[in-house]
């Protein structure tokens, strides 16, 4: 549960630190990429390279591409690492 | 007027004045005139071929062999002492060249290198005549010279006597040369910038004091004060380091100082500013330039404000354009020179000489010029990034992360990507005990850097792969 947790804590770090506008109201785990203003294909490159670089892991091009949310990105992250 | 006419001219003129001071002897010009012609007689029995091979770190032997090897009607092929084995092998076959000519030390080196089919002769077993040389035809190439490749494998670039006496003539008459000048050399002398401050001298007839060791800064400053030097030659890397000692100490070794000229690669901006302060009675000086077409703009800070990024107007005789590939007039793009100091074609090199069209080199340098006709650069050609259509220049990324701290060095370069074409892995070297992580520096550059600028790929290394002139190999890292 703790790892979830500290696993989660770090997602959303992520996800703040790739769209620096985005404010705590904003942020949920389903919402999806079509409701973000600026989640172009650079904002998922950064999302990918972000997550790498904080649980030194490699993402596949077909698991980025999948990544449409929050949640996705929690999962895809937590595969790597179980 | 050729090279030796250079020499010819500062005996008539001054024949007992001291010319090279090493650190091991030193010599008028009319001694260094009388070795030169013997050495010419004496390598009479390399008569089957153009080139002769030259190894050797900056002392009198070297500028003896280098001017007698021109005056033998040859043409000097300059190696650099630390060439890699490959590097050499290669250079020599392009070369065709006849003979290495060497210091003994050199010499017992290369004899490990068994692919080495033609002589090895060093300057003790030079047996010097005593008869001197009548007369040679004097090539009308001077020397020749492999790039450092930055970019690319080296290509070979052979110099004229012309071009050497075009380029050098705008040395003297921009940056005001005299034969009162005495000029401290810490640069190699197998490479463009060294030799062109060595014709400098020869050409204006001052004296010249030869280091071996660009990197002995308290051997630098100390020479600077022996001598009363009135000019330095350093590459911008050793006046930044400069600025570690005391200010004190700085502006009293330079007070005699009249000009330091450094090169191309860009200088920050701080040490033009601390050296326009150091110097209180001199200026500090730029040029750009290739080996393949040699001192292209000069930059003298001192007498221009705000402009501190540039690297200065065309040289006299040089025209200067910013093309794109269809030689169309382009605001911000490839930097193609034409002049008489541009060569009219690579050693041996086809695929080279396209670089060469109607008289114009291609530089793969990347600028612009200002309203004023001040050149700035802006990276290599070959060196950008295309990120889905975005290009990006990769020094801008490296200058952010050397903001940040705990970084040594960085470079960015483009690797494949499927979707992006490309996008930009960045190579770190951290500082001693430094604790920055991958998500630290992607952090900074979120905030200073547009999104398709973010590195996707950051890898932390030991060092860089670099020129012997501090210039990092990108092409390696591609």
């Amino acid at each position: 549960m703790n790892n979830e947790n500290e696993l989660k804590k770090k997602i959303k770090e992520v996800f703040f630190e790739v769209f620096q506008n985005l404010s705590e109201g904003d942020f949920s785990w389903d919402k999806e990429q079509k409701d973000y203003e600026n989640w172009d294909s650079f904002a998922q490159l950064n999302l990918i390279t972000f997550t790498e670089a904080k649980f030194d892991i490699t993402l596949s091009l077909d698991e980025s591409i999948e990544i449409k949310s929050a949640n996705d990105l929690f999962k895809c992250a937590t595969s790597h690492l179980s | 007027m050729n090279v030796i006419n250079f020499l010819e001219n500062c005996v008539e003129k001054h024949p007992t004045k001291l010319f090279i001071i090493d650190n091991e002897w030193s010599i008028t010009f009319q001694e260094l005139y009388d070795k030169v012609q013997k050495f010419s007689s004496s390598i009479e029995f390399l008569n089957k071929k153009e080139v002769i091979s030259l190894v050797s770190e900056n002392t009198i032997s070297f500028i003896i062999a280098y001017l007698g090897i021109i005056n033998a009607g040859k043409i000097a092929h300059l190696i650099p002492q630390e060439i890699s084995q490959k590097n050499l092998l290669n250079q020599l076959k392009s070369a065709d060249s006849e003979a290495i000519i060497c210091p003994q030390t050199t010499k017992e080196n290369l004899r490990n290198y068994s692919s080495i089919k033609i002589p090895i002769v060093s300057f003790n077993e030079i047996q010097y005549k005593n008869e001197k040389l009548i007369s040679s035809k004097i090539n009308e190439l001077a020397y020749l010279i492999y790039t450092s490749g930055t970019t690319s494998d080296p290509k070979g670039v052979a110099i004229s006597h012309e071009m050497t006496e075009f380029t050098t003539k705008n040395i003297v008459n921009v940056l005001g040369y005299s034969n009162s000048d005495i000029d401290i050399l810490p640069l190699p002398l197998h490479h463009s910038f060294g030799l062109g401050c060595f014709h400098t001298s020869l050409m204006v007839g001052s004296t010249l004091v030869l280091l071996k060791n660009a990197n002995n800064l308290e051997h630098i400053l100390e020479s600077v004060k022996k001598y009363s030097a009135t000019t330095l030659a350093a590459i911008p890397a050793t006046l930044t380091k400069f600025l570690n000692f005391d200010r004190r100490i700085l502006e009293e070794t330079f007070s005699n100082i009249r000009l330091i000229i450094t090169n191309s690669t860009s200088i920050p901006k701080d040490t033009v500013q601390n050296f326009k302060e150091i110097l209180k009675n001199g200026n500090l000086a730029t040029y750009y330039g290739l080996t393949e077409a040699s001192r292209s703009t000069f930059m003298i800070f001192e007498k221009t404000i705000g402009k501190e990024e540039s690297v200065g107007k065309p040289a006299p005789g040089i025209k200067i354009n910013i093309f794109d590939q269809q030689k169309k007039n382009s605001e911000i793009d490839e930097i193609w020179i034409k002049g008489m100091n541009v060569i009219k074609k690579y050693w041996n090199n086809n695929e080279a000489d396209e670089n060469i069209v109607e008289g114009w080199l291609k530089t793969g340098d990347r600028g612009f010029i200002d309203k004023d006709n001040y050149l700035f650069l802006k990276g290599r050609i070959d060196d950008i990034i295309n990120i889905g259509g975005e290009k990006v220049v990769p020094q801008e990324i490296e200058q952010v992360i050397k903001e940040i701290p705990g970084i040594d060095d960085v470079v960015a370069f483009g690797i494949k990507h499927e979707i992006f074409d490309q996008t930009i892995k960045v190579n770190v070297v951290k500082s001693k005990d430094s604790e920055i992580d991958k998500s630290k520096i992607l952090s900074h550059c979120m905030k200073n850097l547009e999104r398709f600028k973010i590195p996707s790929k950051i890898e932390f290394v030991k060092s860089l792969p670099k020129t012997e002139y501090g210039k990092v190999k990108r092409f390696i890292l591609k």
